[in-house]
């Protein structure tokens, strides 16, 4: 569905998208993920051709986005970062307005717009200007028009910013349904969503591309998968000592030292281990009171973190 | 084409829906109407060469709105749009940067020229009242509201330039103004020097002193080359503008 090849953009001084290259395939949901200023935007932009790219193609379905630009834009609904709309127009008349660029007439295109009102649940607004919309419904209005034309792919730049946790569970569920019969590129930085929602992750930092995989294949593949945690009565640097030297532990850090002696470290450890046994079995031996021991299981955010923060591995 | 009409009808609702449209279109009939009324002071009082369109078009006044309109209905074009960022998504949805460009053009063209309608008013009225008794000549009629068309075919494209420069309405607005002064007083100028030097030198500058222009299709002379002047401009202009959006493009 997408194929791009060897993306790059340059501006004076500056490489905000490095030598990119991946595909979507037709129905994946794939989350495009990066820190902010990694190039994001600026390579969805490409996508939708309203960039060009300093070097590398684009291919949306088979068109090139800038010698077959306008048979390439009808494939893709795209919904830019803060969802710009015109302030002046009534809802109802900004998606006729939207669907009629984008190819619609007549009966056709007034049954789409009743169909994606109601499925973005903006029929209760229609007739309200756009200008007097609360952020959610705005974010609506623009899922609305992004929709309008039954396009094959979506193209969302961080749909859920600035919107309230029941929101966002909205647009996560619409996000879903939507992936039965389209192909979606989703940008975000809520990082549980993703994981709730894509079939595969792509990660970009700096311009380059760190990481793309299923988000389960990432979270395994971290060398560094997961932490336990472990509160003990000891002296807190014997027990770190002591601890290091267990297999599969890459680090120990002491997070606390209560007053009466209670002492909380959280330790790294290989995804393909688990040493709680041998800790439980290393406080009994040292007759080490224990209140916690638990493991925790690498996220999407300690992929996140541990692929655009180098020094952190 | 269909992508043409679409914006087009677009940019004329958005003109005729917001309040600035109305605002403008009563200063310009407030100018309009003591430009015409000055013109009649001036013959009533004492015998004067030219008539009653010359003086109209002459004066102080009509230059008042001359300078005030570009400005005012061409800062909103592109600098809206990319300050809202709608340009985003209007040149992503299968529209070509020349369709936008055009119909924004044409859409404000269509708004002037209602501008200058209810001033035509004026003469008719006149004529009314005075049962006839008044002589206004069709021809230089004709000939004022063609040379308005013209120039305004013309300050309009600055205008559009202006705007697709910058995000800021004030200063787009500000960019225009003084181009189209610049333009203005540029041939004011050369005429002044021309009034100085020899023949040659004068011919010249008719080419491109609008003051000039005004006055001659004022008293009725159609002129083509004026007419071929501004509107070869305004292609440049407007393809300047092409450059600058598409630019933007390139570089942000």
């Amino acid at each position: 569905m997408i194929d791009v090849k060897n993306l790059t953009k340059r501006y004076v001084g500056r490489t905000a998208v490095d030598n990119i290259s991946f595909q979507v395939g037709q129905g994946e949901i794939v989350g495009f993920l990066g820190p902010n200023g990694a190039g994001k935007t600026t390579t969805l932009r490409m996508l939708t051709s309203y960039l060009p790219p300093s070097s590398g193609t684009v291919s949306i379905a088979g068109f090139d986005v800038f010698r077959d630009s306008l048979k390439a834009r009808k494939q893709i609904g795209y919904m830019p970062e803060n969802v710009p709309l015109y302030e002046d127009m009534r809802v109802k008349e900004y998606l006729y307005f939207r669907a009629k660029l984008k190819g619609l007439s007549g009966k056709d295109m007034r049954e789409r717009i009743g169909k994606v009102m109601d499925r973005c649940g903006v029929t209760d607004v229609r007739k309200k200007m756009i200008s007097s919309l609360s952020k959610g419904y705005r974010q609506r209005v623009g899922l609305a028009d992004t929709l309008v034309h039954a396009p094959q792919l979506l193209i969302l730049d961080e749909p859920t910013n600035g919107l309230d946790p029941n929101q966002i569970r909205q647009v996560r569920e619409l996000v879903k349904e939507l992936g039965r019969d389209h192909t979606i590129l989703i940008s975000t930085h809520i990082l549980p969503e993703v994981e709730a929602t894509c079939d595969r992750v792509i990660i970009i930092s700096e311009g380059k591309l760190r990481a793309s995989d299923t988000p389960q294949n990432l979270v395994n593949r971290l060398r560094t998968a997961g932490t336990v945690s472990l509160e003990v009565k000891t002296d807190p640097a014997a027990a770190t000592e002591k601890m290091k030297k267990v297999v599969g532990v890459r680090k120990v850090a002491k997070d606390s030292v209560s007053e009466d002696g209670w002492c909380r470290f959280t330790l790294r450890v290989e995804a393909t281990c688990d040493v709680r046994e041998e800790l439980y079995n290393m406080a009994a031996a040292n007759h080490w009171p224990l209140r916690e021991l638990a493991r925790h299981n690498a996220t999407l955010e300690d992929v996140f973190v541990e692929v655009t923060q180098a020094e952190q591995v | 084409m269909r992508t043409f009409r679409i914006l087009l009808a677009k940019e004329l609702r958005s003109f005729f829906l917001s309040p600035i449209a109305y605002v403008v279109l009563a200063l310009v009939m407030l100018f309009n109407g003591v430009a015409f009324y000055a013109s009649v002071r001036i013959l009533q009082t004492a015998p004067s060469e030219g008539s009653l369109v010359t003086w109209t078009f002459n004066s102080p006044w009509f230059y008042l709105s001359y300078f005030t309109i570009f400005p005012l209905i061409t800062m909103r074009l592109f600098s809206e749009e990319q300050k809202l960022g709608t340009i985003e998504t209007l040149l992503t949805a299968p529209v070509r940067t020349t369709e936008m460009i055009f119909s924004k053009y044409v859409a404000t063209v269509i708004f002037y020229c209602v501008l200058w309608l209810p001033s035509l008013l004026n003469f008719c009225v006149f004529q009314w009242i005075t049962r006839g008794m008044t002589e206004i000549p069709t021809g230089q009629l004709i000939g004022s509201y063609t040379i308005v068309l013209t120039m305004g075919l013309f300050n309009i494209a600055i205008g559009c330039f202006a705007s697709s420069l910058t995000k800021n309405q004030i200063v787009a607005a500000i960019l225009s103004f003084s181009m189209i002064l610049l333009h203005f007083l540029l041939g004011a100028f050369m005429l002044y020097l021309s009034g100085q030097n020899n023949q040659q030198f004068a011919e010249l500058t008719s080419y491109f002193a609008s003051i000039q222009h005004i006055k001659s299709f004022a008293s009725g002379l159609i002129d083509t080359r004026p007419i071929i002047y501004y509107v070869s401009f305004t292609a440049l202009v407007l393809s300047l503008t092409h450059q600058v959006l598409d630019f933007r493009r390139w570089k942000t």
